[in-house]
């Protein structure tokens, strides 16, 4: 049998809004049925990154290989097309406000499939079981806890059965029972489908619990990828800070602070 | 002298820019409009025919006193000219043409912008902030297949179909109170009325009253996805929408007037 192919590979990507570089030659693969996490600070580009590999921002150059296809370049029915295989959960969760959560789980099925409505109606209840949310379909996404909103928003990115998945911030601003709840359903999904994860986030506790590999980024380049073991042996200054949890030298920042304020040097 | 220069230059160009992205945005609707669904990738009929009930239906009663009073008004206007000449039998005339014309169509697109163009843009700016709109790009389903062909197409039947009922408003308006106040008798306003009215009068509102509708919309979108950063961008571009509906509706106006006039 062949070698796995990587699903995902980014080569040599560049991001930059004008002149502001904001992701700087950002090389990594990503393996078949594997939770591979972006971690990085507030600022390191780890959502713009996000936004790239789903295709919501162009990047400036680079390539971005998915199952061997260039997702920059591809034409806009290809891409559709490869979406189909992928699917999404926002940081906000992004369910649509004005319909109901199993019209949500069911959009997807209804925009590309012929599926009749009774089929598509016992489909969006399975997916709504699969991520613990039974009994609510008819109910408004604001009338739902944000973790309650999270699980839908994945229900919904599963509503294809897609083979690769992205989480932008799953546990953020969720409750650490909550959190872990979803970190739980995270690895259900991979483990139970074989699915593919990206998932980005700056949370340690669920890093530690749900990460196969780990791409650490730090203003706009990869400070290190490996598993957690590696990155925890790894040397590198601001890796060690991130996962020992030290702020930034106190006094450096101070200093520079009010040397901005006063404008002495 | 060259800092102004260059200043007019770049807002030059980004107006340009601006119209470069509504033609874009434009012709891209008009393709989902009417390409998709022949070629199989669908249209929401259901959607359309719920905004159409939105846009037209709910605007009527709000439309349909408005336009009445202005009715009303020309009539007592025109009397008070008018009658000096002992021609109050023309306030019939004037009250027809100006409704069909002008006023009707003017009055409705007006008042639709405010209702429904700047609903447009809130919905869609809302949507924008709250990653909606990423996330149906995400899924693979245009959003403006989504939640623009079908506003679309419901407001630019909807305007005519309001502007055609408010110009009958307009003339029932005018009758009251030409017979009641005024006291000019109801058979010589229905015969004036019908003298007066030909049929361009109704194609050249109902034909401008199309354009005013594409107007709302394509404003409505194009602020709606412009709107950046939280609920006060959402604000900014709401009234913003509403300001550029109404100036382009009078811009419009004046160019198939000008048409018309000629024609």
């Amino acid at each position: 049998m062949a070698e796995k192919q990587p699903v995902i590979v980014v080569e040599d990507l560049v991001v930059a809004y004008d002149d502001n570089v904001v992701l700087d030659q950002i090389n990594f693969s990503v393996e078949e049925g594997e939770i591979f996490v972006i971690l990085g600070g507030s600022g390191s580009g780890k959502t713009t990154l996000l936004r790239n590999l789903v295709g919501l921002m162009r990047p400036r150059s680079g390539r971005i290989l998915i199952r061997g296809k260039d997702f920059t370049a591809v034409s806009e029915d290809e891409r559709t097309e490869m979406r189909r295989n992928m699917g999404m959960c926002f940081q906000s969760s992004a369910l649509l406000g004005s319909i109901s959560v199993a019209d949500n789980v069911a959009l997807p099925l209804r925009e590309h499939t012929k599926l009749e409505e009774s089929t598509i109606d016992i489909m969006t209840r399975i997916k709504l079981e699969l991520v613990g949310l039974s009994g609510v379909e008819n109910y408004l996404p604001s009338e739902l806890s944000g973790g309650m909103r999270k699980r839908a928003g994945i229900a919904r990115a599963m509503a294809m059965d897609p083979e690769l998945i992205f989480y932008d911030e799953p546990s953020a601003g969720l409750d650490p029972i909550v959190a872990a709840g979803l970190d739980e359903l995270i690895r259900t999904m991979q483990s139970t489908f074989n699915l593919t994860s990206v998932v980005v986030t700056h949370e340690m506790e669920s890093v530690r619990i749900i990460a196969d590999r780990i791409c650490v980024l730090h203003r706009g380049r990869v400070a290190g990828i490996g598993t957690l073991d590696e990155l925890e042996a790894s040397d590198h200054p601001y890796i060690q800070q991130f996962f020992e949890r030290r702020p930034d030298d106190a006094d450096h920042e101070n200093a520079s602070y009010a040397q901005s304020l006063t404008g002495v040097e | 002298m060259t800092e102004l220069l260059g200043r007019l230059g770049r807002w030059a160009l980004e107006q340009l820019g601006a119209a470069l992205r509504v033609s874009v945005l434009m012709v891209e609707t008009v393709s989902w409009v009417v390409v998709a669904p022949l070629t199989g990738r669908g249209f929401r009929t259901r959607s359309s025919v719920e905004h159409f009930v939105e846009y037209g239906g709910r605007s009527l009663p709000i439309v349909g006193m408005i336009c009445f009073l202005i009715g009303v008004i020309i009539a007592l206007q025109a009397s008070y000219t008018l009658d000096r000449f002992g021609a109050n039998r023309y306030i019939a005339d004037l009250v027809a043409v100006s409704a069909l014309r002008e006023l009707a169509p003017l009055m409705t697109a007006i008042l639709i912008a405010g209702r429904c163009g700047s609903a447009i843009t809130a919905e869609i700016g809302t949507m924008k902030v709250n990653e909606e709109i990423d996330a149906l790009e995400v899924m693979g389903v245009s959003p403006l297949k989504y939640l623009v062909a079908p506003k679309f197409v419901a407001m630019v039947l909807a305007v005519p179909a309001v502007t055609a009922l408010a110009m009958g408003i307009m003339i029932v308006g005018g009758w009251l109170s030409a017979v009641l106040v005024v006291g000019v008798e109801t058979q010589v306003y229905i015969s004036q009325t019908v003298g007066a009215i030909v049929e361009k009068d109704l194609l050249t509102g109902l034909v401008k009253s199309v354009f005013f509708g594409v107007a709302i919309c394509w404003v409505g979108v194009y602020r709606g996805f412009q709107v950046e950063g939280g609920a006060e961008g959402v604000g900014r571009r709401t009234t913003s929408s509403v300001v550029t509906s109404i100036f382009l509706i009078i811009c419009v106006d004046l160019v198939f007037t000008v048409l018309f006039y000629y024609l």
